[in-house]
């Protein structure tokens, strides 16, 4: 009775179970001097070219201008009521410390007010310029409702108007009204998730900086 | 799947399903029952099961791999969903991996709950039940497997000869139940899904499949996709998702359903476009005894039901019920044709109901007027909620009035023959109907000295304290109540767990053997495929280790006619498998003996089953399955239709052949309107209506503990107008303080979100036990099917900033 579906079938993969972490052997010593073998220098884990886009909170300027200006004082971190301002993660090298917003784990709410670019002291955020970070692309065979059945989620708690339209039961996001903020991304309750985010690639600068 | 890999699969299944009738080996997991197109891996292995949640019974294939679920994906090969599954169905694994599952027996001492070992845990319940038999009591679910429901059934009435066993089906199908047996004398439907893939329009009444069985809603939504005309009329008090997709939206003041369908049946006498043909040959005309109402009811002859009717006229129906006339003409014009085919659905919207039997049996009336009845399409379907509702609760008969297979305690005839099944001295079953679900928690909660005869109650797989009416008098009040005993198995912490006096861990789904009955009469069979956590043990072990607990301090009741333990399981020697020791449970498929022993009670209301070992090779069966000539087992699809439902005469095209009348006709009842119990007045000016989230299973135990649907729906709400929630000065999200006369409830406020009440009405849902609407809710009951009406009772908003104090 039902047609083939055009995509292949969803399967849920469950995650490992968490195995608790046991703590790191004491390193060696004698008489208090270490024994261990220094390790390599690991070449590996250089920094990484700053040509990777990374999601970056609203109002955020020019990439180049904004890891110039950014003097990584957390406070737009403070300010978020949602926690969903981080610091970058060491391994992004010249972007560690700066604040960044991991959507799988707290996606901006956008707040009328936008407390982070208030509390921008350095000036990296703000209100001048469109509060893009990048924009949500839907994965249309990973997606609920391209899968029959009814899911309505990413369109009911997109907090931007008219972002994400149902048609036909089925979310349509606005390319040009998308913000990017990540609501979408972080409620999807696909097996795998459906909302593809990406960072915008370029930010407006500021004149003169 | 190509013919060659289906034969052997299907020898591989038999030849599997074979080993099982030993009954002494272990159960062999079906690895063969995986479908094509599933991700492979070392040491991975596809195994079938129904899916944990709703009515709708879709199955799923489980991966398995090191002794935990690893994967879900719909089954292609099951009939009911073709490898779709709705949102918490793609989830349904991890519901077996919350963080605080309950691993160990806890026995509240002193206010706290310490964990002691099972073989304490059910000496204590059984010396609670050797002290006071009479006043212990049983509450289960329509989440009971089939044989969990048949052993505590048989432990209850054949061996404790107590009738207090009631589900929280109770709160949820009891007047789809009651609104079958007063109309074909038998319960439920007659059609099946495939209705829905055949039907030219869809009523939905006071039902919203698109979020509460998604899966079967796509079947009519997928069929316009391909370009078929369905038609979709959405009979509602609030705009859901199903309305999005309804051609026509009927909104319509609470109770108005009743006189809706009563504008249908007035019209087609009117009209003159009844099924005339049918009617006479069919059916006969009901209507209320005038001192004592029945099921029965008393017979009317067809001009007294016109006279009865005639009131109703469209005009007067819009009236009573908010929905303008022209379109009650409209409704009455479809059923009046008869070239289309007509298919009905309903859920809680419909059950519960102060008039639930009323409306169920008004809606089928509506059906048989019409001649919409038991052609494919053609169908007054209830849905239920719950996966085995039907399988469970209405068929083994776990409620306070019922034996197994449509008998009753009040009928001597049904005891003796249950008495003679179980082998059980005779006089065992008790001719006392026990307390229902409403009755049962206020005979708890009152203290023993005013007379609440209940002191001892075993709640299984349900969570009451979360799900009853007006919880501060049905559930709350039990808290310093000194000698009343609250036992409740379960899976995680719950609302109810928390007045428990003693906490079983409960192993669930996978975990377990198992069996549930859906909503189109399927029977579904799976396998256990993990272990469960900790000493986390089955549901059914439970029952059979309190049973010969009690059989060991000499309780009668726990012995049959030859002394024997009423659960007895032998091995092909002729030895007993102690099958009260957890680890012997195991030694033999307890669920095949339990299954088998029950199987002889089907018959009686042609509800026939198959053997055990057919349901392990096919993804359900429907009810009555019959054996054909060449031995093999041929399934029903429409009940009481000549063309298909074997026990129909020979040359008829129906026949209810259970008909209340003993004539083999249908009753067409009539019903007066009456208002709802409570309505808004000046002091609680709005209507409360109550339900679920498409994203959560009830009482949100296991899917509020997956974190991917946890997100998609993190809180419950309070739906509101636009236009109240300005009058009032309340903003969007604005945390809010819902009050009825029988408690509060704090909720966020969404307005315009997924449901869109109209003017004076709020909707909440009742998942989240952190926001207990059921404070609120009314437990005003049918008188029938007693059950409550959690759809409508007067409630006020307050801001937080005036709210007062709860007292």
């Amino acid at each position: 009775m039902r047609p083939p579906s055009r995509f292949p079938a969803l399967v849920t993969r469950l995650p490992k179970p968490e195995v608790e972490e046991r703590p790191l052997a004491q390193p060696r010593s004698i008489g208090g001097i270490h024994i261990d073998p220094v390790p390599p220098t690991n070449l590996t884990g250089k920094p990484l070219a700053r040509t990777i886009p990374v999601h970056r909170p609203p109002g955020a300027i020019d990439e180049f201008q904004f890891l110039a200006g950014c003097t990584r004082c957390g406070d737009c971190i403070t300010a978020c009521p949602y926690n969903a301002i981080v610091q970058a993660p060491d391994r992004l090298g010249a972007v560690a410390g700066t604040p960044v917003i991991d959507a799988d784990t707290s996606a901006c709410l956008m707040c009328e007010d936008f407390p982070c670019i208030a509390s921008c002291e350095p000036g990296v955020l703000v209100d001048t310029i469109p509060p893009i970070m990048g924009t949500a692309r839907i994965t249309e065979h990973l997606c609920l409702a391209h899968h029959s059945t009814t899911c309505t989620v990413c369109s009911e708690r997109c907090p931007v108007d008219d972002a994400i339209a149902v048609t036909d039961g089925k979310p349509v996001i606005k390319e040009d009204t998308c913000t990017g903020c990540g609501v979408c991304r972080y409620v999807c309750p696909a097996p795998e998730n459906a909302i593809l985010l990406m960072p915008a690639f370029s930010r407006p600068g500021l004149p003169n900086a | 799947m190509n013919n060659d890999r289906r034969a052997l699969l299907k020898t591989a299944a038999m030849a599997a399903a074979g080993s099982m009738v030993a009954g002494a080996t272990l159960p062999v997991l079906q690895a063969d029952q995986a479908v094509d197109g599933l991700p492979t891996g070392e040491g991975l292995e596809w195994n079938k099961a129904p899916c944990r949640f709703c009515g709708t019974g879709c199955h799923v294939q489980v991966g398995v791999e090191d002794g935990r679920v690893v994967a879900v994906a719909g089954d292609k090969a099951a009939d009911v969903n073709k490898g779709l599954l709705c949102v918490k169905g793609y989830h349904v694994g991890s519901i077996l991996y919350g963080k605080d599952r309950l691993t160990r027996p806890l026995l509240r001492k002193d206010g706290k709950l310490t964990e002691i070992s099972w073989d304490e845990a059910i000496e204590t319940i059984a010396q609670r039940i050797f002290d006071s038999p009479d006043t212990f009591a049983f509450y289960g679910s329509g989440q009971w497997t089939i044989p969990e429901g048949y052993a505590a059934q048989k432990f209850m009435k054949g061996g404790l000869s107590n009738n207090h066993i009631d589900p929280n089906a109770r709160l949820c199908m009891a007047s789809a139940v009651t609104g079958f047996l007063a109309t074909y004398g038998v319960d439920e439907p007659a059609g099946c899904y495939q209705d829905l893939d055949e039907c030219d329009v869809l009523i939905t009444w006071g039902n919203n499949p698109a979020e509460m069985h998604p899966v079967l809603f796509s079947r009519v939504t997928d069929r316009r996709s391909r370009g078929e005309q369905v038609r979709i009329i959405d009979i509602g008090t609030r705009r859901t998702r199903t309305t999005d997709a309804a051609n026509d939206y009927l909104e319509m003041k609470p109770h108005g359903d009743v006189a809706i369908s009563l504008g249908i049946l007035h019209l087609l006498i009117e009209n003159d476009n009844y099924d005339k043909s049918f009617v006479e040959k069919h059916c006969n005309f009901r209507g209320d005894e005038a001192d004592t109402p029945t099921l029965q009811g008393e017979p009317i002859s067809e001009e007294e039901f016109r006279k009865r009717i005639a009131k109703y006229t469209p005009e007067h129906v819009e009236e009573l019920s908010g929905v303008p006339a022209d379109k009650i003409r409209m409704l009455a014009d479809l059923f009046g044709q008869h070239d289309i085919r007509i298919t009905s659905l309903w859920c809680m919207g419909m059950n519960q109901h102060t008039m639930g039997t009323a409306i169920n049996s008004l809606v089928h009336g509506v059906h048989l007027l019409s001649g919409h009845f038991g052609r494919p399409g053609d169908a007054p379907t209830s849905l239920t909620g719950q996966p085995s509702a039907c399988g469970t609760v209405r068929e083994v008969g776990t409620l306070a009035h019922a034996l197994p297979g449509g008998r009753v305690v009040t009928k001597p005839e049904h005891r003796e023959q249950s008495e003679g099944f179980w082998n059980v001295r005779e006089g065992s079953i008790s001719e006392v109907p026990g307390y229902h679900t409403v009755k049962m928690f206020e005979q708890f909660t009152k203290p023993t000295a005013e007379g609440g005869d209940i002191t001892t109650m075993f709640v299984q797989v349900t969570n009451p304290g979360q799900t009853l009416p007006n919880l501060n008098a049905l559930f709350n009040d039990k808290q310093g109540l000194e000698d009343k005993f609250l036992i409740v198995s379960d899976v995680y912490p719950t609302a109810t767990t928390a007045l428990a006096d003693l906490i079983l861990p409960a192993a669930m789904w996978v975990e377990k053997n198992g069996m549930f009955g859906n909503s189109e009469r399927r029977t579904q069979q799976w396998f256990k495929m993990v272990d469960p956590p900790g000493e986390a043990r089955d549901d059914c072990w439970m029952t059979i280790a309190i049973a010969h607990k009690l059989f060991e301090m000499g309780h009668e009741g726990m012995k049959d006619k030859d002394g024997a333990f009423i659960f007895a399981v032998k091995d092909d020697a002729g030895q007993e498998i102690p099958v009260w020791e957890f680890d012997r449970y195991y030694d033999t498929n307890v669920d095949k003996h339990l299954f088998e022993e029950y199987r002889q009670f089907t018959t009686m209301k042609h509800k026939n089953l198959a053997p055990y070992e057919e349901y392990v090779k096919a993804r359900g069966l429907r009810w009555p399955v019959v054996e054909q000539e060449d031995g093999s087992w041929r399934e029903t699809r429409f009940r009481f239709s000549g063309f298909d439902d074997p026990f129909v005469k020979a040359g008829e095209e129906f026949e209810f052949y259970h008909s209340s009348s003993s004539d083999g006709r249908a009753q067409i009842w009539f019903h007066e309107y009456q208002p709802p119990p409570e309505m808004p007045d000046e002091e609680y000016p709005m209507w409360l209506c109550t339900g679920r989230v498409l994203e959560h299973w009830h009482t949100g135990t296991m899917t509020r503990r997956v974190s991917q649907l946890s997100r998609a729906m993190p809180t419950a709400y309070v739906e509101m107008h636009l236009e109240d929630a300005q009058a009032a000065n309340i903003r969007q999200g604005e945390i809010v303080t819902i009050e009825s006369r029988r408690g509060v409830c704090d909720l966020p406020v969404w307005i315009d979100g997924r449901g869109r009440p109209p003017r004076g009405t709020i909707f909440v849902p009742f998942f989240d036990e952190t926001k207990l609407i059921n404070n609120c809710t009314l437990e005003a009951y049918d008188p029938f099917s007693k059950q409550p009406d959690y759809k409508k009772c007067a409630a006020r908003v307050v801001k937080k900033t005036t709210a007062k104090v709860p007292s």
